[in-house]
């Protein structure tokens, strides 16, 4: 690994100062996972280091009238032991079991997770799913943005050079939302998702009012299928057969790749079986009493 | 240069590292205790795992001046010959080691589950290993010892897995 100076600030106003000073020569640090594998390949290493890790602010999880707060520095073990998270966006939970191994959660963080915004990032498809908020601090104020408009491209976010992302809003209105996970991967451990597939659902006296559905690792980014969604949106509970229609058109809105995980073919039936599934799953949670 | 103080097996150790010294270097190379190895160094096989404030962590890809002020646990500070630990006494016993290399990562992660969950059925052994990886492929052993350890405790503490 090349040499780089690090900074360790305990407040957020010291990491901004910090990051203002310093950028673009400048990576900012929370779990690790991802940046020192980074620093450790790069031929041209960043000349600063600022360590979030000891920023006081950046790191609980609670309920406001806004809604589900959750710091950026939270860990994915957090996410998974959060009785909060449990209770009102139990989806993330099973997302956030579904990353890495014990230790790759311990350490990494739902805030690294999506500024290192991979296509196949696990936090994603739930985040979209539910509406999430991210908001962003830098020298020029704060921002709170769509998380759809904070994920850019393959490993590019809306945030500027001189910004922190903080924290990852779930709106009131989607608290208690019923959602559904899954992931496709080679292997059940550590396995990096080959598709992976979120929905919400609202229902009213048996109809579906509400519906999101977020794919992941087949776009550049974590995508909607809006015309899916739309079918969607209107349909009885129990229409299995509207669900499985809905499902083939969300592989037509997504662009899977061949490499040498698996092929776009392959991808394309794992995007049809998800999506139906997490369609099931989380209208099988809106109807349970 | 950065000067760090690590609380490691209980014992306070200080270094003046360069700030890309890893924790596990620094264990190492610093301090001697080379019962943590560097196997994958990007975080995927384990052999480096120790425990931070309690919790298994990768050792390669912590550097250690994020840990400065912090607690840190490896192998040797579960028990050495004089006083081997239940997990290493049920290693042994059972064969589990086999060239050894990937055993003090695993050890670490046996002793993180059961700390947590005094009872775990085989799958949540499984899971808990999943970042542990050992390429002489002796995986059965190392569930069957760590499964010895909670029989044991069971019997001893009245906690176990289901029948």
């Amino acid at each position: 690994m090349r040499s780089f100076e690090f900074v360790a600030p305990g407040s957020l106003d010291e990491a901004l100062d910090a990051v203002a000073r310093h950028a673009p020569h400048v990576r900012l640090l929370a779990g690790g996972t991802d940046l020192l594998v980074e620093l450790k390949h790069a031929a041209n290493g960043p000349q600063f280091v600022v360590d979030l890790g000891r920023v006081r602010g950046l790191r609980g999880i609670e309920v406001t009238s806004a809604g589900l707060r959750i710091g950026a520095l939270v860990t994915h073990s957090e996410i998974v032991r959060s009785l909060l998270i449990a209770e009102h966006a139990p989806a993330m939970v099973a997302a956030a079991a579904t990353i890495g191994a014990v230790q790759t959660r311990n350490m990494g963080t739902i805030g690294g997770n999506l500024v290192t915004c991979v296509p196949s990032l696990d936090s994603g498809p739930v985040l979209v799913a539910l509406d999430a908020l991210v908001t962003v601090v830098g020298a020029a104020g704060k921002r709170q943005m769509p998380i759809t408009e904070f994920f850019v491209g393959p490993r590019k976010t809306a945030l500027a050079p001189d910004e922190i992302l903080v924290d990852v809003l779930i709106p009131a209105v989607m608290l208690g939302r019923s959602a559904s996970f899954r992931k496709f991967g080679l292997r059940k451990g550590q396995a990096l998702a080959l598709v992976s597939a979120a929905a919400s659902v609202a229902v009213e006296g048996g109809l579906i009012v509400e519906t999101r559905i977020a794919l992941g690792a087949v776009s550049p980014t974590v995508v909607r299928a809006l015309r899916a969604e739309a079918m969607v949106t209107g349909m009885k509970v129990g229409d299995t057969a509207g669900l499985r229609e809905a499902a083939q058109v969300a592989v037509t809105e997504a662009r899977p790749i061949d490499d040498f995980r698996a092929s776009a073919a392959y991808r394309r039936e794992l995007i049809a079986v998800g999506t139906f599934r997490v369609l099931e799953e989380a209208l099988a949670k809106a109807t349970a009493v | 240069m950065h000067q760090v103080e690590v609380t490691v097996n209980g014992v306070v150790r200080r270094a003046v590292v360069s700030p890309e010294t890893t924790l596990l270097s620094a264990l190492r190379d610093s301090w001697g205790l080379t019962g943590s190895k560097l196997g994958c160094d990007v975080g995927d096989c384990g052999a480096c795992t120790v425990l931070v404030d309690g919790l298994s962590v990768n050792s390669c890809l912590l550097l250690v001046v994020q840990v400065d002020g912090r607690e840190v646990v490896t192998i040797e500070g579960l028990g050495g010959v004089e006083f081997l630990h239940p997990l290493q006494v049920a290693f042994e016993r059972l064969s589990s080691y086999q060239c050894g290399f990937c055993a003090p990562g695993m050890i670490i992660s046996a002793k993180a589950l059961l700390d947590e969950n005094p009872a775990p059925t085989e799958q949540e052994i499984r899971a808990a290993l999943s970042g542990n990886l050992c390429r002489c492929t002796g995986y059965t052993k190392v569930i069957e010892a760590i499964t010895e350890v909670c029989r044991a405790r069971a019997r001893v503490g009245g906690i176990g897995p289901p029948a």
